[in-house]
């Protein structure tokens, strides 16, 4: 079984970049559609996704049931009117992790390899 | 305000770009997309007003422009493309719940139609299919013996001398025992209030021949005869209706005021029932062993069913031929070699022989209703599928997989298939029962006919069958479902190569409810015609029950004319009764009664001797009557119509012997004169005719029986005694007890029941085959009409633009509608086209249980054709009359 999930984990690896960012955002709670886009706007991204493909994206990680749906209920951003929202699963929250250790080892690798200025401790 | 009204017109835009999604993905996401898109274009009106706006506009048109179709290639889900049996249910399941209507609907069609299916099936299969619950049961059979050479009695009782020589028979008769069955006063101990019960008298094998074992023992060889200890074994219903007493094994109870030993108990569920030589097979409450030597009764004493079990392995033939070999030396022995033979019949085809051709048309109706439903739900799925036509063509365009659609379309068959056998199973264990409380009382094997897993199980298999059949032709379609073909029936939207399937399915309908409705017309026809036959007497408000007058308690005929006397003066005292009186035979369940002491024989030949109408020919001359012992009021208070002459007289005199004599007996031997005042001989008796009277049938209702002879009741026992009263019979019954135990409290007046009840049971196996098979015809015709106005609905959808150009150029709504109304009408007539040939066949099916009726009845076929043709031309018409609304100004510009 273990061995199994692992596998998933390393195929379904990388992640496109707005399923990550996705995993991040609900990673610190539940939130809906339009409350992430704002967050990968906060995160200073250059190229936010634009809608459909978010939804797109969200459908598609319902159905691998990286995220599921949370209850529908008012959104304080927008003059509380209903929003859906999701929430982050366990085998999410691993996947994420487990990308975001590729993305830090690859990182490393460039910094090793010269591609990137060494951090600064 | 204007910022709201550019959020409303974005909102609209917002909504409009959705279409390029898929169906799925926009039911799923479509709204939080637009909400999301609702809440970027707030922010930038806040932000930039109308400028950052369009841009939002603009960004959205991209943005849909790549991800709808991207959607539709490659979904979000993307088992819908790869295949998934587990998922594609889980679409289809999602997608019927989206529809719950048309789920409900489709199941609660699917589940009544097969539910009624299912009733019949349970019967035929428990009824005709399943063995009979004895050990190895296609080695049992009842011997009869044909009486033809000296009397028209095909199917008689035997002779106790019969069952002893077939005993002796040996070679591959293994076993043989006689049954006798009477009614008699039972009483679980002395003093204890006595109940009237059927007891069936046996040889003392018989329990080892069925392979039962009872609780406590069986009997043994050497209990049989008049010198043997009397023991009785009990059926697991006396038991209970006894109180269930655990002690009850070697308890003593009493038996027409004799003692008897209980020895044993049958099993729960344990039925076992004595064909009889006519009417239903009966049941008894207890068992006994002969009290009589059987080789001592008198050969002509036909008062004995045979059953025997043959060696195992031989064939009918062979059984047939020892039989009939014994039959042989009978009649050498017995009847001077006059031709009487003993012929053997398999225990199950003589039990249900009567029953089955009703059986087998209601079996047919049944598999015609499931035909009918199948091809109702194939149609019902076209119509769901070609709804979703468009996207199905674009989805197959952008890649997806045919054989993930056929899988989708399948299971969603497969699903209100399976739903709908569940409904079916779950109705026909709850309509099993109400059939039987409804089943004519002589429906061999009622005891069996339950609905049990196995039976629901098939029922359901056949539900998720007929789904997957029906899905087959929706999804074969879908699968070829492509753009191009989309885009070139797009002037005929709706139309497509499911049009002509349709069509074909519609013309099915319509000639499976045509042939459906003419078997049921048939039966509803025969069984009208029944309901107003004339029985020969008049059954309502005549209340009837059985007294017996058993010699061990009146030894004296004169004691027992006397109580005759009593009881019917007693009864015609009691308030609301008009009438009463008795008689040996009941009208409609002839109850042969051959007593084994002193009644008389029920069924016995008589003469005229010196009538004009003798031929010479002694077996014609001296035909087999059954003679009913009748009361002087018996005639009048059953309203039986005395035709000519008199009553018999009241006066009782030893010199005056005086019979009544039936319409056809006076037909046959006085055709010219009149049969008043001459000479009937029964055996030695020889009597007076006085009147002639009509039949009161005996034992069908439709038809008269053998010739009736009534005479004196005096001495007859036991009696059934009738009283007439203008209220309702049951009313009567609490007195009536009572009355008959005021006048001995040995007496018990036993199966009482309203003559009107006793003519509704003969009634019912026709009543029945007439409800059910009208229920399969109606059944049907409504699918029928259902798939026709689908069709027409979708008719005048798709040809909306033809006929407004038709309009336009002049023609009016009456002719379109006419036009439209054609199409419809095509469709009948090749319907009626295909039936026509199947109402012959299905003619020939139901003959057997059609009474005055051919099976091409024209005044029945007529009415059905014109039935079938109003309904469906009605079905057509409702739709039809949507032509009235086309504007062709307005449809057309919209072109």
């Amino acid at each position: 079984m273990g061995m199994d999930r692992d596998r998933r984990e390393r195929e379904s690896l990388p992640l496109r970049r707005v399923e990550f960012h996705i995993l991040l955002s609900l990673a610190a709670g539940e939130r809906h559609g339009y409350g992430i886009i704002q967050d990968i706007e906060a995160r200073d991204e250059k190229a936010v996704p634009d809608v459909g493909t978010m939804y797109r994206a969200l459908a598609r990680m319902v159905e691998n049931r990286l995220i599921e749906a949370a209850a529908r209920r008012p959104a304080a951003d927008a003059g509380d009117e209903r929003r859906n929202y999701y929430r982050i699963t366990d085998a999410g929250r691993r996947m994420a992790r487990a990308e975001a250790r590729r993305l830090e080892a690859l990182t490393r690798a460039a910094r090793i390899g010269g591609l990137l200025a060494k951090a600064t401790k | 305000m204007r910022g709201d009204r550019l959020l409303d017109v974005s909102e609209r835009w917002f909504r409009l770009l959705q279409r390029l999604y898929p169906a799925d993905f926009r039911d799923e996401m479509g709204d939080a997309v637009v909400e999301a898109y609702r809440d970027r274009a707030r922010e930038a009106l806040n932000r930039g007003g109308i400028i950052r706006l369009a841009a939002v506009w603009v960004r959205a048109l991209v943005d849909s422009l790549r991800n709808g179709p991207g959607e539709r290639a490659r979904p979000a889900a993307s088992w819908r493309r790869r295949g998934n049996w587990g998922r594609d249910a889980e679409l289809a399941t999602r997608r019927l719940m989206r529809a719950p209507a048309f789920v409900v609907s489709t199941v609660a069609t699917l589940g009544l139609g097969l539910g009624l299916s299912a009733v019949v099936y349970t019967v035929v299969q428990r009824v005709l299919i399943d063995p009979m619950p004895y050990r190895d049961p296609d080695d049992l059979y009842y011997v009869w013996r044909d009486y033809g050479a000296i009397a028209d009695l095909k199917r008689g009782m035997l002779a106790g001398t019969d069952i002893v020589e077939l005993q002796k028979a040996g070679g591959v008769i293994e076993q043989v025992v006689g049954l006798g069955r009477q009614l008699q006063t039972f009483a679980i101990g002395e003093g204890a209030e006595p109940i009237e019960i059927p007891v069936m008298f046996t040889s003392p094998g018989l329990f080892d021949l069925l392979g039962v074992a009872p609780a406590g023992r069986a009997f043994a060889a050497d209990e049989e005869g008049p010198g043997a200890s009397p023991v009785m074994v009990l059926t697991h219903e006396l038991w209970n209706r006894l109180g269930a007493d655990p002690e009850v094994i070697g308890r003593r109870v009493r038996l027409n005021n004799r003692p008897y030993q209980v020895i044993g108990v049958l099993p729960r569920g344990f039925v076992f029932a004595r064909n009889e030589s006519a009417g239903p097979p009966q049941r008894a409450d207890a068992f006994i062993p002969f009290r009589v030597r059987l080789d001592e009764a008198s050969p002509r004493d036909g008062s004995y069913a045979g059953l025997v079990r043959a060696r195992r392995g031989t064939s009918p033939e062979q059984v047939a031929a020892a039989v009939e070999g014994v039959g042989r030396a009978v009649d050498r022995r017995d009847f001077d070699g006059r031709g009487l033979r003993l012929y053997p019949l398999g225990l199950k085809s003589d039990l249900v022989s009567g029953i089955r051709p009703a059986l087998l048309a209601l079996a047919l109706g049944g598999v015609f209703l499931v035909l009918a439903l199948l091809v109702n739900l194939a149609s019902v799925l076209l119509a769901r599928a070609s709804q979703r036509e468009q996207e199905l063509a674009v989805s197959r365009a952008l890649g997806a997989s045919g054989a993930a659609i056929v899988r989708a379309t399948l299971f969603e068959g497969a699903l209100l298939g399976t739903g709908g056998g569940l409904a079916a199973a779950l109705g026909a264990f709850w309509a099993t029962r109400a059939l039987l409380a409804l089943a004519p009382l002589d429906l061999p094997r009622r005891e069996a006919v339950v609905v049990d897993g196995r039976i629901a199980g098939v029922v359901i298999a056949a539900g998720t069958l007929i789904g997957l059949l029906a899905a087959l032709a929706p999804a074969t379609w879908a699968a070829r479902a492509s753009l191009s073909s989309l885009l070139a029936s797009s002037a005929v939207r709706g139309g497509g190569g499911h049009g002509r399937l349709r069509r074909g399915m519609v013309v099915a309908q319509v000639a499976v409810s045509l042939v459906l409705l003419a078997a049921g017309g048939l039966v509803v026809r025969s069984f009208e015609r029944l309901l107003r036959v004339d029985p020969g007497f008049r059954p309502e408000g005549i209340l009837s029950f059985w007294v017996r007058m058993p010699p061990e308690f009146f030894p004296k005929i004169e004691d027992v004319i006397a109580l005759q006397d009593r009881i019917e003066q007693e009864l015609a005292a009691l308030p609301g009764v008009s009438g009463a009186s008795a008689t040996s035979v009941l009208p409609l369940c002839p109850r042969p009664l051959p007593a084994f002491a002193a009644a008389r024989a029920y069924q016995t030949t008589i003469s005229f001797p010196g009538a004009p109408g003798n031929t010479g020919d002694a077996d014609r001359d001296t035909p087999l009557a059954d003679q009913i012992g009748a009361r002087v009021t018996y005639l009048d208070v059953m309203g039986i119509r005395l035709l000519a002459g008199r009553p018999l007289d009241p006066a009782r005199r030893d010199d005056v012997r005086e019979a009544l004599i039936d319409s056809a007996l006076a037909r046959q031997f006085f055709p010219t004169g009149s049969p008043l005042g001459a000479e009937v001989r029964i055996g030695d008796r020889t009597l007076t005719i006085v009147g002639v009277v009509r039949q009161a049938r005996l034992y069908d209702i439709h038809q008269d029986g053998r010739p009736q002879i009534f005479v004196h009741a005096d001495g007859y026992r036991p009696l059934a005694f009738v009283l007439r009263t203008g209220g309702d019979p049951r009313a009567l019954i609490p007195d009536v007890r009572q009355a008959i135990r005021r006048i001995d409290p040995r007496l018990v007046a036993a199966e009482i029941r309203p003559m009107e009840e006793l003519v509704d049971h003969s009634l019912r196996r026709q009543h029945i085959s007439a409800v059910l098979l009208s229920a399969f015809a109606l059944g049907a015709l409504l699918l029928a009409a259902m798939g026709l106005y689908g069709v027409v609905a979708g008719a005048v959808m798709r040809r909306r633009h033809e006929l407004a150009l038709r309009l336009a150029v002049g023609a009016d709504h009456r002719a379109l509608l006419r036009l439209v109304l054609r199409e419809g009408a095509s469709l009948v007539t090749a319907g009626v086209l295909m039936g026509a040939p199947g109402i012959y066949f299905a003619g020939r099916v139901i003959r057997g249980v059609l009474l005055g009726v051919t099976p091409l009845d024209p005044l029945t076929l007529t009415s059905v054709a014109v039935g079938l043709g109003l309904v469906t031309m009605l079905a057509c018409y409702v739709p039809a009359r949507r032509v009235l609304g086309i504007d062709p100004a307005q449809l057309l510009r919209h072109e």
